[in-house]
């Protein structure tokens, strides 16, 4: 059974009933959103890393505990937050996206050293994947939660203010200035 | 309150935007990550496989148990019954009152209930027992014993069973059975989150042998008790990084001492010296070429060990090493 158009929720089910091979689409699925999301919060390879495999051994583990009424995203991003802010507050150094000089001087080297990346487009991917970093790291921690739950899990607002049992106005708020200051600071390069 | 920023509603340029640079983004989880993930679901699905099939011998089990106890007790009866009827005549005959008294309940029990009343109740007395009636249901009583056997996990759950299997009746033990699948899960979930890297057990405080190694190990500065003599000189060598002494590392280091030697737990000398957190020892250490990922018996690495010992300068240093 091939896992072209089956459901996250019908796969994780298929998982929970002992189909280990439903796990491998379902992770491949979902695994450069969740590590984007762990990475783009706590600002640090290593420790999204850390986090991408204790998020995914969770979901393992708890996949026959998930009932499906709630979406499998919505669940997994759960997961991935309560992971995250676990982690912040056992290491207590959280490291902001604008220190880290070392994490973003490797991004860009990777960039302008890819193969088909001629030198104007290098600079501009640079430019771009700089900037989106920076931007990020300017927003408040709230903020940049919010917007890459929304981004890159595809949440509702109604999810995402249920996930960081937030009021739904807040959400909103909270969302709505991310995306302004971002707006603002990617504005030359749109 | 004119400056309230646009709705989401409208036209995502920023989600395009963001959308954008992230394609670009190389970054992506390391494939030891994948590995791992992906091995892990695998192992789990092969674990509930084998628990799912010792519940279904539980199952079966229980099945077998009640089959057994209802006819076990009818019959433990109905053989009291019918040697009560064989026996009490004997007796009456024997006193053979010479009136035509009827004999009574308290002449006739008091000298049965030995023999016949007491193994009733007692179900597991009556495995014992010879009698016809209850042959039948004993003969799957010892098949019972055997598959306990030879279903028992492996499991540190499995006392509760065992406890109200032999004391209790049957119903009582198929219920506490139904519970231990759950408590042995979650055994395996913690082996498994052990096993398996976690990071943050590792760094958790008191749990993870990173963290025992560093809340054991005095700060930089208190007297350091040597993990080993130094019997030979990758032991000298590690003990003069675990000690903070420059002047000895570079003098074994330019003895061609292995730097990456390691000693009965994994641990190099840049291990040692980022537990003791003597951060010139470590960045001595790397300049000298030091493999900043060599991770320990455990599987903890330098820079995992260096952030639950909450060391930034060498957090730092071995991340300028590439460590991961």
């Amino acid at each position: 059974m091939t896992d072209a158009g089956e459901s996250d929720e019908a796969l994780i089910g298929r998982y929970a009933r002992g189909d280990a091979a439903a796990f491998v689409p379902l992770y491949r699925r979902h695994e450069m959103r969740v590590w984007r999301y762990l990475e783009r919060n706590v600002g640090n390879r290593a420790t999204a890393d850390e986090l991408m495999q204790e998020v995914w051994f969770a979901v393992a583990r708890d996949a026959v505990r998930y009932e499906p009424t709630s979406r499998f995203t919505t669940w997994l991003f759960t997961i991935a937050r309560n992971r995250m802010i676990d982690s912040i507050r056992t290491s207590r150094q959280q490291v902001s996206l604008e220190t880290l000089g070392y994490e973003a001087e490797l991004v860009v080297q990777q960039l302008t050293t890819a193969p088909n990346a001629g030198p104007l487009a290098a600079v501009v991917v640079r430019d771009q994947a700089a900037a989106l970093a920076q931007a990020l790291g300017q927003l408040p921690r709230e903020q940049r939660d919010a917007f890459l739950l929304q981004i890159e899990g595809d949440l509702s607002v109604e999810e995402i203010a249920a996930i960081t049992q937030s009021s739904f106005e807040t959400t909103k708020s909270r969302l709505r200035y991310a995306r302004a200051k971002l707006r603002e600071l990617l504005s030359e390069y749109a | 309150m004119s400056k309230v920023p646009p709705s989401q509603d409208q036209p995502d340029d920023v989600g395009d935007q963001y959308r954008r640079a992230s394609a670009l983004d190389p970054s992506r989880p390391s494939e030891a990550v994948r590995r791992a993930v992906l091995a892990h679901a695998a192992q789990l699905v092969a674990k509930r496989a084998t628990r799912d099939e010792g519940s279904m011998t539980k199952s079966t089990r229980r099945a077998v148990n009640q089959a057994w106890w209802r006819p076990a007790i009818l019959g433990t009866l109905a053989a009291a019954a019918l040697a009560g009827l064989v026996v009490a005549p004997r007796f009456l005959a024997l006193r053979s009152p010479p009136a035509a008294a009827t004999p009574s309940a308290e002449g006739s029990v008091p000298n049965a209930t030995p023999a016949l009343v007491a193994p009733a109740p007692d179900t597991r007395t009556d495995e014992r027992a010879a009698s016809a009636p209850a042959v039948g249901p004993e003969s799957t009583a010892k098949p019972r014993a055997s598959t306990r056997s030879a279903d028992m996990p492996t499991g540190g759950a499995r006392p509760k069973v065992n406890a109200p299997e032999s004391d209790g009746p049957a119903p009582v033990v198929a219920e506490t059975a139904s519970v231990v699948p759950r408590d042995r899960g979650e055994a395996q979930s913690t082996d498994a989150r052990v096993a398996g890297l976690e990071a943050r057990q590792r760094r958790a405080p008191g749990n993870t042998s990173a963290t025992t190694a560093i809340t054991a190990a005095p700060r930089p500065g208190t007297a350091v008790t040597p993990t080993e003599a130094p019997v030979d000189p990758a032991a000298a060598f590690r003990r003069a990084a675990e000690m903070g002494d420059l002047s000895g590392l570079k003098a074994l280091l330019e003895k061609q001492a292995d730097i990456d030697s390691r000693d009965a737990v994994g641990r190099t000398a840049l291990m040692l010296a980022t537990l003791q957190g003597q951060t010139n020892a470590v960045a001595v250490l790397l300049e000298y070429g030091a493999d900043p990922n060599a991770a320990d018996a455990d599987g903890t690495t330098p820079l995992r060990a260096a952030r639950a010992g909450d060391h930034p300068a060498i957090v730092a240093a071995l991340q300028r090493y590439g460590a991961r």
